[in-house]
């Protein structure tokens, strides 16, 4: 792709965003961001207790790069059926080298905004999680 | 939308703003006049802009990449002869966002003595609902010669101790953030903390008017006399007084600033562009939540 067909994929992603809306039963819900500069979203993640994602939406307001780019790293997760640490290990670098540095230019943060937000979403599972399993645990031995 | 329209609007400085008519018949005029986008997406003006409208980028083209300032005058002056733009060149900025960066923009060519400004009353949003053309094509522009000119910021750019200053004579200051940010209630961006500060609240003494009240719903900038019910009835600024506007960064205050400035034609107003990034941050300042 050149540089004109970069920025026609993330604007084709802006205008039809991917996976979009609130997920009902979701076991955590992650904002990000700022609708006064850049953008703002809400991450919605649902996991399978097991390490795996079982849901993942967002919902959000901001330009074409923070917009388009959360919408590319939600479908990709999806479609690659990535697991919550696998998530953590996404390196933004490379996540913004396959969206194109000529596109995003120094808006690093408009184009991590989706990605860093699924991966606090994912960190608030795990912590959630291991609450919940130390408490059984703890209930366990009372 | 006509220049009779702007002119019943009652401003002090009416030719600061030109009409989306006055951009369609003035368009082709490459010789006196360069259209200019500045927009918060950056990816507007490939999406499509005003024809023959050059873009203006305020992260790329107007700041400094190293140090927290704007460009150099020599850097300027090379940017206008990429754009095409003379000392001469009547420049007319538009963007989205209620021309929020469209206003950055000007301000920052107002610190070089780029007088010749305007900015069209709407925005983009404005020509795109008057089904107005719009082109993906970059124009090609006549090659300007711009003397390296001088950059003054004593008076309207506000530096941190203008405003320590400014605060013990209990002069006027508009915080132009939002509501929760002037409270102290949001501290910074969520996963953002770098653009954030460590401190909430505001500047002692300042009053809070958001920007975005300056506009109306079809992103045209309000008229004279619901502007002053605003700044003058519930804020209580008035024209005859030094005033500050600050917001995080600067960029939403500039636009207050040109409200201020020639919408209300105050005849001291600076923005200070420190803001609260660097406020909030200052170790000592004072604050008031």
């Amino acid at each position: 792709m050149d540089r004109k067909e970069r920025v026609a994929f993330l604007v084709e992603h802006f205008g039809n965003p991917r996976h979009k809306g609130v997920l009902e039963g979701a076991d955590v819900r992650m904002p990000g961001g700022s609708p006064e500069c850049g953008g703002s979203v809400v991450v919605y993640l649902k996991g399978d207790g097991n390490g795996g994602i079982d849901g993942l939406t967002w919902t959000g307001q901001g330009d074409t790069i923070s917009m388009g780019a959360t919408s590319v790293i939600v479908e990709r997760v999806r479609d690659e059926g990535l697991g919550l640490q696998e998530v953590l290990d996404l390196d933004y670098e490379r996540f913004m080298d396959s969206i194109g540095r000529d596109v995003i230019g120094s808006r690093t943060r408009n184009a991590t905004l989706g990605l860093s937000t699924i991966k606090s979403a994912a960190r608030k599972y795990l912590k959630d999680h291991a609450k919940d399993a130390a408490n059984r645990a703890g209930a366990g031995t009372a | 939308m006509s220049e009779q329209q702007i002119e019943q609007k009652g401003y002090a400085h009416p030719e600061a703003l030109v009409s989306t008519d006055w951009v369609a018949e003035h368009l082709d005029d490459l010789e006196n006049v360069r259209i200019v986008e500045s927009d918060e997406d950056v990816l507007l003006y490939e999406v499509g802009h005003i024809p023959n409208a050059v873009k203006i980028d305020w992260v790329e083209d107007l700041n400094d990449p190293v140090v927290r300032d704007y460009l150099d005058p020599e850097k300027f002056a090379r940017l206008m002869g990429e754009k095409g733009i003379g000392p001469d060149t009547k420049v007319v900025f538009y963007g989205d966002k209620n021309n929020w960066w469209a206003t950055y923009a000007l301000w920052v060519f107002r610190l070089f003595g780029h007088d010749n400004v305007a900015i069209m009353d709407g925005g983009r949003v404005k020509w795109e609902a008057e089904g107005r053309e719009m082109t993906q094509e970059v124009p090609s522009v006549p090659a300007a010669e711009y003397p390296t000119p001088t950059r003054d910021d004593s008076a309207i750019r506000a530096f941190k101790a203008d405003v320590e200053k400014h605060v013990q004579a209990n002069g006027q200051m508009i915080d132009v953030r939002s509501p929760g940010e002037y409270s102290g209630e949001l501290l910074h961006m969520p996963d953002y903390p770098q653009e954030g500060a460590l401190r909430g609240g505001h500047i002692p003494g300042a009053a809070n008017v958001p920007w975005a009240r300056a506009a109306r719903e079809d992103g045209t900038f309000k008229s004279a006399d619901e502007l002053k019910e605003i700044y003058e009835g519930e804020a209580g600024l008035s024209g005859g007084d030094e005033v500050v506007a600050y917001c995080r960064i600067g960029e939403r205050s500039s636009h207050t600033w040109f409200v201020l400035e020639y919408l209300l034609g105050y005849d001291n107003v600076r923005n200070y562009d420190g803001s609260w990034t660097e406020w909030g941050n200052s170790v000592g300042a004072p604050i008031e939540r």
